[in-house]
């Protein structure tokens, strides 16, 4: 999840309270925006006595999370007093990193203002190769959604794709739909978004209106929860 | 240096040119075709120029800058200078007579064959004259970038038009647009890359930085008009030479104290000399004379019409034209296709 957060921006500010931690953070462009948060249930242990605001690079701790092997532990504890986090993974050996806390951003990132008119759900898995193919010929893709069907349509300069989830197919779970709806996005944005979605979730719900920006939701393991909002392009010709 | 020298007080937040796609800005255009012309050089020292001898270094730093710009999304505006106020005239004489030093320099330093020393000196020689400005226009309407006579300063225009919201940032190298009360100022934008140090065989890189004129008054705790006086007492383009002794740190230090310039010179400062009266300089940066009747349109550029200008008149090389120009208008097509999470944030 910390990958799906490095996507997007370099820093972040989480939020820590007593009940969990969570982020919300835009791209530097201002195009997409992610929404994360893990309850203390999430956790093996979680000890927070009052709220506070940790702001790290985002890229410098994955470096470290990765070094973590796949049944090993890891903690992480914000020493106050030096503003620094001490990361430390215990499994084969111990080691402890410690890395220093940045200067929290004091904007805080509203919520889209949306009224969605199509909402479906999908395999994460299934979305995830619809984009791929349609990165193959183009740098954007229009989604249509009709009560039937979801259909990717890119068109590059050489060539065209045009890709559909039909309902009651393998990747298409359900499909809710109030009326058509047309919106078109950037590819690269929608395939790291998810494709490093795809490594902690199976089902994602995606909800659109016309040229709306669209909404992502990627189920997750336990009660963690993360979001992605990504404002739509304008078709100009 | 020119402008008023704030650099040590104001806070100053590095940004990347790519986040500022969709973003407009005003570009005091003396002060850019001023870097152009002290950048863009031969090693030597000599300016770019068409086979008929007249300098273009101008017009390939406009061309490539604005259009690397376009490319990412910036959209600019360019405030030429209309005429100066009348106190400007003793920066005005200052400035002339250090080029005119520079330009013996220079012609010194070339037949003892000095080559470093030589650009460097050519780089103080920089004049803007008219033909250029009026080459400038010319390339920006055949760009489609609109441009903006300013009534007098083209600082005070651009930030004039920032604090109308007409656009979202100034962009220019002297502070003095914070003193003319522009909200944003963006250092760095027409030379952002590896530049020269002047006078000094030192490379640095020269990032884009944003200067808020809120923060810096929340930073240095003074209001609005106490930071014009506090330009005064340090030295602006009306007064360059500033209050004799005193730096920004104790002219900041004096007006957080007596809270403005007539209390101090009334005080601590009883024999401090201007060139003018202190109060007629300041009613320059509080009032300025600004223009309201501007449109601000961008266009498509018509390609064959600058590549007509540039490669057929200026000697410019076509295909380096006809790549800028392209990638200036794929920039353009995708802005409009863009758009941002904001618009939806209510």
């Amino acid at each position: 999840m910390i990958t799906s957060i490095s996507i997007l921006v370099d820093e972040a500010t989480y939020d820590i309270t007593p009940d969990g931690m969570k982020l919300r953070a835009m791209d530097p462009s201002r195009v997409a925006m992610v929404d994360f948060e893990w309850p203390k249930t999430v956790f093996d242990e979680y000890a927070c006595d009052a709220p506070t605001k940790m702001c790290l690079n985002i890229t410098e701790l994955l470096k470290l999370l990765k070094r973590a092997g796949k049944d090993e532990a890891v903690e992480l504890s914000l020493d106050e007093k030096t503003g620094r986090l001490q990361v430390t993974i215990s499994g084969k050996y111990t080691r402890t990193f410690n890395m220093p806390t940045l200067e929290a951003a004091e904007e805080e990132v509203p919520t889209p203002k949306l009224a969605f008119n199509a909402k479906i759900k999908a395999t994460t898995q299934g979305l995830r190769e619809a984009i791929e193919d349609a990165a193959l010929v183009s740098d954007h893709v229009r989604i249509e959604v009709d009560p039937e069907k979801l259909v990717l349509h890119a068109t590059g300069d050489l060539m065209g794709a045009n890709i559909e989830l039909k309902k009651g197919s393998d990747a298409l779970l359900d499909l809710e739909v109030k009326e058509t709806v047309k919106a078109t996005f950037s590819l690269s944005y929608l395939n790291e978004i998810i494709k490093t979605a795809a490594a902690t979730s199976d089902i994602a719900t995606l909800e659109f209106s016309t040229d709306m920006p669209i909404k992502l939701d990627f189920q997750q393991p336990k009660e963690g929860k993360l979001t992605f909002y990504l404002a739509p392009r304008i078709e100009v010709e | 240096m020119l402008g008023v020298d704030l650099k040590d007080l104001v806070p100053k937040t590095v940004v990347s040119l790519e986040t500022l796609g969709g973003k407009s800005i005003a570009i005091d255009a003396y002060n850019a075709l001023y870097q152009f012309l002290a950048i863009i050089r031969q090693p030597d020292g000599t300016p770019l120029k068409d086979s008929s001898g007249k300098i273009t270094s101008h017009l390939s730093g406009l061309l490539y800058r604005t259009a690397n710009l376009a490319e990412m999304g910036i959209k600019t505006v360019y405030v030429f200078d209309g005429a100066p106020p009348a106190l400007k005239e003793v920066e005005i004489k200052r400035r002339m007579q250090i080029k005119e030093e520079a330009t013996i320099k220079y012609e010194k330093a070339l037949a003892e064959g000095k080559m470093e020393e030589a650009r460097t000196y050519a780089q103080m020689t920089s004049r803007l004259k008219d033909y250029m400005a009026e080459d400038s226009k010319r390339l920006l309407n055949l760009m489609g970038i609109p441009w903006i006579q300013a009534p007098s300063e083209g600082e005070a225009q651009a930030a004039h038009l920032t604090k109308k919201g007409a656009t979202n940032f100034c962009a220019s190298q002297d502070y003095d647009s914070i003193l003319f009360g522009a909200p944003l100022l963006i250092r760095n934008v027409t030379i952002s890359g590896r530049r020269k140090l002047p006078g000094k065989p030192v490379y640095v890189e020269v990032v884009p930085e944003i200067v808020e004129l809120d923060k810096t008054l929340k930073t240095l705790g003074i209001t609005y008009e106490q930071l014009v006086d506090l330009g005064i007492l340090i030295g602006t383009d009306y007064n360059p030479e500033g209050v004799k002794g005193i730096g920004p740190k104790t002219a900041l230090k004096l007006i957080k104290e007596h809270g403005s310039l007539e209390k101090i010179l009334e005080t601590t400062l009883k024999d401090a000399k201007f060139p003018v009266e202190p109060q007629r300089i300041r009613e320059v940066f509080l009032h300025p004379r600004v223009r309201d009747d501007y449109k601000l349109e961008w266009r498509e550029p018509d390609i064959e019409g600058v590549v007509d200008f540039l490669c057929r008149e200026k000697d410019f090389t076509e295909d380096r034209v006809r790549k800028a120009l392209e990638k200036m208008t794929a920039g353009m097509k995708e802005t409009k296709a863009k758009t941002t999470l904001e618009k939806w944030f209510g």
